[in-house]
This record gives structure tokens, sequence and C-alpha cells, in this order.
């Protein structure tokens, strides 16, 4: 692909010698050319078309698309401008050749403040149209249907008043509070504290009669296999919602209806990937689930007042497309949701084993137990921290290119010429932010290490545990996201302790591990925030929806897990070898659904791999894959292990050394921090 | 790996402690890069390092440039001094070769610039 020739530059055509300020900008746009194609399989051509990369111009980046299109609109009509989410680009799309033009000779090179109030520059490169089709149209979930207008005005009023809240067994508080949504069951008690059915305990009464009719309308019209032999009543008050989850395989059968009664609603199914699809559900319609929509994505109702809906679309069922012409808000009434289900007697076989409480088996993988002595932690480590880096590596590494404020703050604060080391240092994304010091970094990722080589930063591949520098020769240390990896309490220690030992007297350490606290002060993380797509309302959940499990909350305002972290912390480190701090022997280690709440302090986290074109200069790159959403069977999923601290956890652990003293604890976007210095 | 980045690594085999440092470069591929020579990083560099090592390390690539065995007073006025200092620590770059830890003899290879350090369990300090 040839560089851009001087007849692209539009201000010297008579000055084919390019000065200095120009020759720094060739070579970084240049480099986003190749790290676009590398990492993204786009490619760029060096002809004018009508669509143009803008690169650093993405919402994984910061920049939302009020701020993108105000800029792009200068340079002409834009006739569409797509921002995939997570991802450090966009695509724009001009009427004609001649506005593409104009945007790539005046927009190149251009600098903005995002979201975070950094700066960035965008570096513009034209594309083939081919690009557009590798996004994905707006369809429902597989397996996910609606069937509109199931019940008629009159048996929708009937059904409403045939429920008689004022029994209602969840208990005063919950009530009182008016903050959750109201819950009744029959047939089985549904429990929140494990998310399944008291299965060998049916509630006396069974089904109310009144639900027969439809049921039988449902069985008939194929919806469903089986007669339900349970359901839980839902009313949300506008303001109310269900945090994200997957109804538990093993509880229930494949199909699950839910009738929505009094009002509409926007559901948002997600699937593991971070695709998020938001789905009208009609009043009086019928929510069909089954397949994927029902064993792999997540449904919820986010707590809000009103919903973003199509005006043109406005009563009919579908998916909810951020198309910028034509969306409205709706205001929330009271809905009432009848869930019918049926339980399952059997031990779910769906395919999709790594969401299912029944299979412990994927493609020939045992799932690994909480490790019991050091070598089971090492090997749990080896298996699912390091071979998995090494695997993800290249796709890791295009995921984290935003250092964060507070980390870049520590950095510069340092003094000129200070030593500082970067334990974990990944892709080396913090190596070269301080031209003043002199950072190294190590991590035990020999492929995250050979793109620190590539960016020509100082790094050598070696473990946290047992770092190959001399002791006391740091200024600072800086060890961010990594700890968490360590599958011990002592070995996590031992960490801490190398930091430690590597700072000169009167150095310090900054430290960052994952939270199982994602929403703090009622702030809800990036982490669960997912797409930065700005066309979404920002709400927050209310403190309770932290509780216990994803359906329910059983102690509305206090965290169920305050008092399992703060007994685990404590215990952690003095517990007897054989148990866990909960005393449970021989647990195996659940798997985290992305994108949601920790409900564990060890968990296996996926990571679902694009694979991008390889490395090797001769082999044909490859254009972004059509389907970003990769299918289980199809895209590899890896799973990481990870200990995420609780509030106090790591304060608490850098307190067991001796020779240093906290300076700052603090909680930063998901992770918990402490600033140490070295006595 | 540069010569200044070589004066903070030892090796960690288990017991040998402090006498795993400095390690024997044994390079095959060395690459002199220019950097911008900046007086006052230099001088707060120096007091950092260990001088002896840093000239022996300088020595083995053939590198040594007249560097004096032992710091003179005044160093941090003396520019050509500081220019020859700069160039060691900051311009010269072992792309292949060994690193060897001069208590046990274990060799850890540097490939593309990349020292690898990783032990293998029994050879980490517990």
């Amino acid at each position: 692909m040839a560089a851009p020739s001087a007849s692209m530059d539009n201000n010297n055509p008579n000055h084919p010698k390019l000065s200095k300020t120009e020759k720094k900008f060739l070579r970084k746009q240049t480099k986003a050319r190749h790290t676009l194609l590398r990492h993204e399989g786009i490619e760029s051509v060096s002809h004018a078309t009508e669509s143009l990369v803008i690169a650093n111009g993405g919402l994984g980046n910061g920049v939302s698309r009020t701020q993108l299109l105000r800029v792009l609109e200068r340079c002409g009509s834009v006739e569409a401008l797509l921002m995939p989410p997570n991802k450090p680009y966009s695509f724009v799309r001009y009427r004609t050749k001649e506005e593409s033009k104009r945007a790539y000779a005046t927009l190149n090179g251009k600098e903005m403040v995002d979201d975070l109030g950094q700066n960035i520059t965008l570096y513009l490169n034209f594309v083939e149209k081919v690009h557009w089709q590798g996004l994905r149209p707006p369809v429902l979930p597989p397996g996910l249907m609606i069937v509109e207008e199931i019940v008629s005005p009159e048996d929708e009023k009937m059904l409403l008043e045939s429920i008689d809240w004022t029994d209602n067994s969840l208990g005063q508080n919950a009530q009182k509070s008016l903050k959750h949504r109201k819950v009744k069951h029959y047939g089985y008690e549904f429990r929140y504290d494990n998310n399944n059915v008291d299965k060998d305990k049916p509630l006396p009464g069974g089904l109310p009669d009144i639900c027969n009719t439809i049921l039988e309308k449902c069985l008939k019209e194929g919806h469903i296999k089986y007669f339900p032999d349970q359901l839980t009543v839902n009313q949300y008050e506008p303001g109310q919602g269900i945090p994200p989850h997957i109804d538990t395989h093993s509880a229930f059968e494949n199909e699950i209806i839910s009738l929505s009664l009094g009002a509409e609603i926007v559901m948002d199914f997600k699937h593991p990937d971070g695709y998020t699809v938001s789905v009208m559900l009609p009043q009086r319609s019928l929510l069909v689930m089954t397949g994927e929509s029902r064993y792999l994505w997540t449904h919820g109702i986010t707590p809000r007042k009103f919903d973003v809906i199509q005006a043109s679309q406005r009563q009919k069922s579908g998916v909810i497309t951020s198309d910028a012409g034509n969306l409205t808000l709706n205001k929330r009434r009271v809905r009432t949701s009848f869930t019918f289900r049926k339980v399952r007697r059997t031990p779910c076989d769906c395919s999709y084993p790594l969401f299912c409480d029944s299979q412990s088996c994927h493609q020939n993988e045992t799932f690994p137990s909480f490790p019991e002595n050091d070598k089971e932690a090492s090997e749990l480590e080896q298996e699912y921290v390091h071979r998995v880096y090494e695997e993800i590596a290249e796709h890791f590494s295009s995921t984290r290119h935003t250092p964060w404020p507070q980390i870049v703050a520590f950095l510069k604060a340092l003094p000129k010429g200070s030593i500082v080391a970067d334990i974990g240092c990944g892709n080396g994304k913090y190596l070269g932010l301080n031209k003043e010091i002199y950072m190294i970094g190590c991590d035990r990722s020999q492929n995250l290490i050979e793109i620190c080589g590539e960016r020509q930063f100082q790094a050598f591949v070696c473990d946290a545990l047992t770092v190959p520098i001399r002791s006391e020769t740091c200024d600072a240390c800086i060890s961010i996201a990594v700890i968490h990896h360590f599958a011990t309490a002592e070995r996590r220690l031992a960490t801490l302790q190398e930091l430690a030992r590597l700072l000169r007297p009167g150095g310090r350490a900054l430290i960052y591990v994952w939270a199982m606290e994602q929403e703090y002060n009622k702030q809800k993380s990036k982490y669960l925030k997912g797409s930065r797509d700005s066309d979404e309302k920002k709400e927050h959940f209310s403190s309770g929806v932290l509780a216990s499990g994803p359906l329910g909350e059983q102690n509305p305002g206090t965290s169920n897990h305050d008092s399992v972290c703060s007994i685990s912390a404590i215990n952690d480190l003095t517990r007897e070898e054989g148990s866990n701090a909960n005393g449970v022997i021989n647990s195996k280690l659940p798997v985290h659904i992305n994108r949601t709440s920790f409900h564990s302090q060890d968990v296996l986290v996926p990571w679902h791999l694009k694979r991008g074109p390889t490395r090797e200069k001769h082999s044909e790159p490859q254009k972004l894959k059509s389907d970003p959403v990769g299918l289980p069977d199809s895209t590899p999923i890896f799973h990481r292990y990870y200990h995420v601290f609780c509030e106090g956890e790591l304060e608490a652990a850098c307190r067991m050394l001796n020779n240093i003293s906290i300076q700052q604890s603090y909680y930063d976007q998901g992770n918990w921090c402490v600033i140490f210095k070295k006595l | 790996m540069k010569l200044l980045t070589h004066n903070l690594l030892s090796s960690h085999v288990r017991g040998v402690g402090p006498r795993g440092f400095p390690l024997r470069i044994q390079a095959t591929e060395v690459r002199v890069s220019p950097v911008d020579f900046n007086p006052d990083f230099v001088t707060r560099m120096i007091p950092k390092m260990e001088w002896t090592a840093l000239v022996e390390a300088a020595e083995s690539l053939g590198h040594l440039s007249e560097l004096p065995r032992e710091l003179a007073e005044g160093y941090e006025k003396d520019e050509e001094f500081l220019r020859k200092v700069h160039h060691v620590l900051l311009e010269v770059e072992v792309v292949e070769g060994t690193l060897q830890c001069p208590e046990s003899g274990r060799l850890f290879p540097i490939s593309r610039g990349i020292p690898n350090m990783l032990l293998s369990d029994e050879e980490a300090a517990s």
C-alpha cells in the first residue's frame, strides 16, 4: 500500500519536500493504518473513496457520536456514521468523493478532546465500501419471538385484577422501600439465593385457573412444548428494573414465555461478546425465549423512567436501532409480567455448556476447582492465565490502548530521571508515557512483551513472584491489573513483597486490582456500562440490586457479599489447607458472565478471541470479519482466572508488609487501588 | 536491552542472592541507535548505577569509549564525559545474545532486544 503522495497534500502542491511536522504526521497516520490492519483487519486504500476510517475516533476511546458528527459535518454531508461499540475507530461515508477528500485533508491530524478531557488526534484513511457489510444488522437474538396482542384488553384486565399484592411474601422492608419491583410466585417458589427452584417443595394451589386459557393457546400454537408449572409475576413501577441475567439452565426447560400486561417495555439482551440488542415488548404481547436467547444471552430491564424507542414503530415489537433520526422517548408506566416456565427434572443438556450449571465440561475441558495449595495455584495460573494471554496477546493488546488518567497522573508526577518498573506491563501501555523517566516493563507473557519490543520499550519476560531486578533500585513501581491473577493469598502477598523489595527507601508503588464491587457509590463502572454509545442513557442501579443474585434482592440497600468479603479477607491469610474461606471443599470455580456483577471472588472470566490477520508480512490480510458477534462454536473462548478484591482487601494485604506505609487507598472505575511508600 | 537496563537486572536463580549481579553479556548482535542527549537526565542516572558493572558491560561489548573505572569529582559539569555515559547507557542495545548468571552459570536468552528471564519452578526461589 503506497504512502500518501505529495499530491494528497493540498497545502503544498509545489513543495514536495515535507517539513518535520508533516513527516511526523505521516508517520502517525501510517502507524494508525497499520494498527487497524493488524488488529482489526481493516484495509485502507490510497485512492479516494466516499468512505473513511477514523482512527482514534471511536466509542471505545471516549469519542461520542454527537461530537464526531459535528466535526464531520463541517466537511460535507454525512450519509452514514458507523461507530462500532468498544472500538477506537469509526467509519464515515460522505455523499460524494469530493466531500470525503475534504474531510481527509482537513481532519487528518485534528485534535479533539474526548469524554475524559484527554487530547486525542484523529487519523483518517480511505477504505473500500466493502467494510459496511461487516457490521451486524439489528436482528432479534436467535430463538427469540414476540407475539403481539396475544390477549385482549378484557383478558388483560382480568389477569391484572386476579393478583392480590397485599399478602405478598417478599416481606415488609422490600415493599416499603418502593425501590424494588413486586414479585409473586406460583407453583414453585423461586429462590434468589441460588437462583433455582425447590423442586421437591411445590407451592399449594399450583397456577391460578385464570391462566389456563392463555396457556392452552400457547401450547396449541406451539410456543411451548410443555404445560408450565411455575409462574412468577413481577410488577415494575417506572424506575424499576431487573439486572441482566440468564435463567438458570437446570431449573427450567427450554421455552420461557412472558406476558407483558399494563404497559410496554424495552428489554435489553446481551451476548457474551458484549453485543447488546434492545427489544420493544408491546403491551399485551408474549415474549418467547428459546435456544440461544434463553441459554446464552442475558436479558434485563434497565431501571429508568423513560425508554428510547423508534418513533415510527411505537407499539410494534422489534429491535430498536440507533437510527439517529427516528428515535424518541417513551414514558414508562406500571407493567406487570407473567413469566411461565416448566420446571426441569433432568440435568440441562443445552449446547451452551459454558453458561450451564449442569454441565461441567466444555469441549473436553474440565473446569478447575479452587486451588488448595501453592502447587495447584501455580498450575491453575499456568493454564488459566499464562497460556491464555499467550493465545490472546494480539487481540488483547488491541483492546488495551487507553491509559487510565490516574495512573498517567502518578507517572507524570515522578521526578525527572526516576527509574520505574512496570510489573505486569502487558503490551506496554504505560511504558512510553513519560519521557523524563526511565521505565522498564516485565510480564509473564512472551507474546505481550514482544509487542513492547516492537514499540521500542525496555522490557523482559519474567514472573511477578520473582523479579530479576536488584533490590532498592526503583524510584517507583506500578502493577496494574496483575495481582488479581494469583490464585492464593500467599502468592498475592508475595508479589506485593517483591514490589516493596524493588523500591528504594522513599520510593512509591501504585497497585490496581479488579474490584468485586463493580458498582460503588451508586455509580456503575465502565465495565458494567459496557458499550459507550452516547445514545444510551447512563442510569444508576439502586444500591440494593448489587446484593445476592441476578434475579432478586433479599436485603435491599445492603450488599450481601459485604460480610462474605470481610470474612474471607481475614480468613484467606490464616485458613487451614483443604477448605476455602467459605468452608466449602473442592468447589468448582464459577464462570463469570461478562459485564455483570461478580458473585464470587474467585472466577473464570471468558475472553472471546477475535482473530485478526497474522503478523507475518507475507500473509494475506483479512477483511473485518463479517460476524463480529462470533457464535460459541466458531469463536474460541478462553477463560482467565481472577481473584477479584473486596473493599479493604488490598489495603489489608499491603499492611502485612512491615517495610512500607500506605499513602492512598481509593476506588477507580471498578478497581481497588493502593499507593504505598517504602520506609 | 540497553545497558542502563542491564545495570538493573540481577539473576534470581534460587540461592544466588546478590551474587547474581552483574549478569555477563554475550552478544551476537548489537545495535547503536541515536537518542537525544539530555545532560540533566544522565547526571541524575549516574548515582543510581553500579558504576563498575556498567564499565565492564560496555567493555564486553567493545564500547568502552574511555569510560574511567571510577567516577571523578565534578562529573556533572563535564559535558564530554556525560556524552560518553549517555552513549553507553542509552544508545547501545543488545539485540541478540545471552545473559549469564555469574554464580550459577544459568543462561538467559536475549532475542529481538528482549531478555527472557523466566525460571522454571525448580530454579526459582521459593
